[in-house]
């Protein structure tokens, strides 16, 4: 599937039925997970998505079929080895409440029988890659942490050993949305520097479209009714029960498909908080734009100001406008940001990197013009596709 | 009052070798049914039905009366130290197991599974993750055992056992005399105060043994 190059995993003819069950929980299941990508498992309660995943680090020891890591056999080779060689991240994650955090990390890498100092200067990027100071949460308890942070640590001593496969269930699904929305956001940044592959299960294919490069979505038994990328499925659903798996408005689901990372912001006039009100008054003027976004001395968004605001000669520049947060992250897709501004009430939001920093404007323009080309290259699809391979004509898509 | 405050005084030296002895078998004794209830937990936790006979067989064995298990260990062992400190070990059995094999039972299995999935062992999962989880539990079991086994320690001075049962048998069997209630008291007493002393150990023990992160 991922074309001539090996892949990193592959599930070959994989079956598990447990013991006293007539049914099969997983039922002849072949699957090709390209390296450095992420491959999410998506289907209904009950499809096979946590056994599946578990049979790829043998929790779940599966009745027959292969299981190939890196092109070698894996299927009887020693467990707990095979274990230490891929990222295990559950939705409940199973932080050790008696370990500090530098000792939940370092459960790999000791087992492992790294080097003391090896094993302390991995913590410390660990925790600094998650966001979270090694000085201050090292030595603290998973209880003295939010669900969040443990979220991130439970990422963390994923990745200790630097695996080169990081299999994940449910991770976020316990959280609540706005916390889940930004550790997503989080993770995929750290996706694009690591390039792991992963295996991520999820129900919500929201979710799935959001965080998946490739999305297997799993009928009864894990039987495969489409692999493919995101986009694929959304404008080309193999058949019923993937278009019923979708649900309605997937045109808006759409939108999830583009990062702001991926679309062409606006370069808006911007000017710097600490600057005197004149030169923020030259950038009006020279702005055609009508109005002038105003940031800190780091770079972050902060307010937006048009000509009228800076007549209240008397409020300073930073309480002067309207506030240009939050800002909206980069990772973030389309939808989000739509979902931003109409909340917001505003026709723009400010786009920043992982740091904070502006990086440039969406507007409902850049969203609009998203949404045309999407809907000419669903066309153009559609129309490169027999007739008859299609039952209906997929009526979100009629303009 | 007065009077047993002079016999007290008087008599200090002895109740405090008495106690000396008392506390020796008594640790002796919890030491041993720690390690047998430890293992007993281990080999048996996973299954809660071999787990509910073997805690069943060793609730029996607490309801026999103290005095009876002396009389029907002494044929096996003899009188004197060796079937105090087999009956005790027997009684001290129950706690620590049940409170062992609940503790083990009792680790979230989340936390078992992320230790299997990052590829920790059986052996290691038990020492590092499963043990230090339940010690807080195990720990109880332990003190309520000690407490326990303390009182009984006393009747084993019946079958010439050591330990302040001494002072109460001697006072109890001149009752009538002036010294009797002196004698029952103070052995008493030092029972009482020694289980009091081990409370505040166990405390201090909980204090340097528990992780912070699961007090
Ligand atoms: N240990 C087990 N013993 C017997 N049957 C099991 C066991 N684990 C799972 N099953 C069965 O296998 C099927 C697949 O279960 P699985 O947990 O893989 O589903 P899932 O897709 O992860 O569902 P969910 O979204 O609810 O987590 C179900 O019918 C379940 O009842
Ligand atoms: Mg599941």
């Amino acid at each position: 599937m991922s074309g001539s190059a090996e892949p990193m995993i592959r599930l070959e003819n994989l079956t598990k039925r447990f013991p006293g069950q007539k049914q099969h929980a997983v039922d002849d299941l072949t699957l090709d997970i390209p390296d450095g990508e992420i491959v999410i498992l998506v289907g209904p309660s009950g499809s096979g998505k946590t056994t599946t995943l578990r049979m790829i680090n043998r929790l779940i020891e599966p009745t027959s079929g292969k299981i190939f890591l890196e092109g070698e056999d894996v299927t009887r080779v020693n467990a707990d080895k095979l274990r230490r060689r891929m990222g295990y991240v559950i939705q409940q994650i199973g932080l050790f409440p008696h370990a500090t955090i530098a000792s939940n990390i370092s459960t790999v890498p000791r087992m492992l029988g790294w080097k003391r100092k090896r094993i302390a200067a991995r913590v410390d990027e660990l925790l600094e890659m998650v966001g979270m100071d090694p000085s201050i949460y090292g030595k603290r308890y998973p209880k003295e942490l939010s669900g969040g942070q443990r979220q991130r640590i439970g990422v963390a001593r994923a990745m200790a050993a630097d695996p080169p496969v990081i299999l994940m269930d449910e991770p976020f699904s316990a959280i609540d949305p706005i916390t889940r929305g930004r550790l997503q956001n989080e993770f995929l940044q750290l996706q694009t520097e690591i390039r792991k592959t992963i295996v991520f299960v999820t129900h919500d294919i929201d979710e799935a479209i959001k965080m998946g490069d490739r999305i297997a979505i799993l009928d009864d038994q894990s039987h495969v009714a489409q692999y493919d990328t995101p986009a694929t499925i959304l404008t080309a659903p193999a058949n019923r029960f993937v278009e019923d798996f979708i649900g309605a408005r997937a045109s808006l689901k759409r939108l999830n498909l583009t990062r702001l990372s991926d679309v062409e912001l606006i370069h808006w006039p911007t000017a710097e908080l600490s600057t005197d009100r004149e030169s923020v008054r030259e950038a009006l003027l020279r702005s055609d734009k009508g109005s002038v976004l105003l940031l800190d001395e780091n770079h972050r968004p902060q307010r937006w100001i048009n000509a009228m605001d800076m007549e209240h000669t008397d409020t300073p520049l930073a309480e002067v406008g309207l506030p240009a947060t939050p800002a909206i992250d980069e990772q973030a897709t389309l939808y989000d940001a739509l979902n931003e501004m109409l909340t917001s009430l505003q026709g723009a939001a400010a786009v920043v990197d992982a740091d904070g920093v502006y990086r440039g404007v969406i507007d409902i323009e850049t969203i609009a013009a998203a949404i045309r080309t999407m809907r000419a290259e669903a066309r153009e699809r559609y129309r490169g596709e027999a007739p008859e391979a299609r039952e209906t004509e997929p009526t979100e898509m009629t303009s | 009052m007065r009077d047993f405050l002079d016999y007290l005084d008087f008599r200090k030296g002895h109740i405090y070798d008495l106690a000396v002895e008392h506390v020796k078998i008594v640790l002796v004794a919890i030491a041993i049914a720690t390690a047998i209830s430890i293992l007993i937990a281990i080999l048996t936790y996973r299954s809660a039905r071999i787990a509910a006979i073997v805690l069943g067989i060793q609730g029996a064995s607490l309801t026999v009366p103290s005095l009876a298990l002396f009389g029907l260990l002494i044929p096996f062992v003899g009188l004197g130290y060796r079937p105090v400190l087999v009956a005790l070990v027997i009684y001290a059995l129950l706690p620590i197991t049940r409170n062992t094999i609940t503790g083990l039972r009792g680790v979230d299995p989340a936390i078992i599974e992320s230790a299997q999935g990052m590829g920790m062992g059986r052996l290691r999962r038990l020492f590092r993750i499963e043990l230090p989880l339940a010690w807080p539990v195990i720990l109880t079991g332990i003190r309520v055992s000690t407490v326990m086994t303390l009182g009984i320690a006393a009747i084993g001075a019946y079958v010439n056992g050591p330990g302040l049962g001494e002072d109460i048998f001697a006072g109890l069997s001149r009752i009538g005399t002036p010294t009797a209630v002196h004698l029952a008291l103070g052995g008493t007493l030092g029972v009482v105060v020694l289980a009091m002393l081990f409370d505040a150990f166990y405390v201090v023990v909980g204090k340097l043994t528990i992780s912070k992160g699961v007090r």
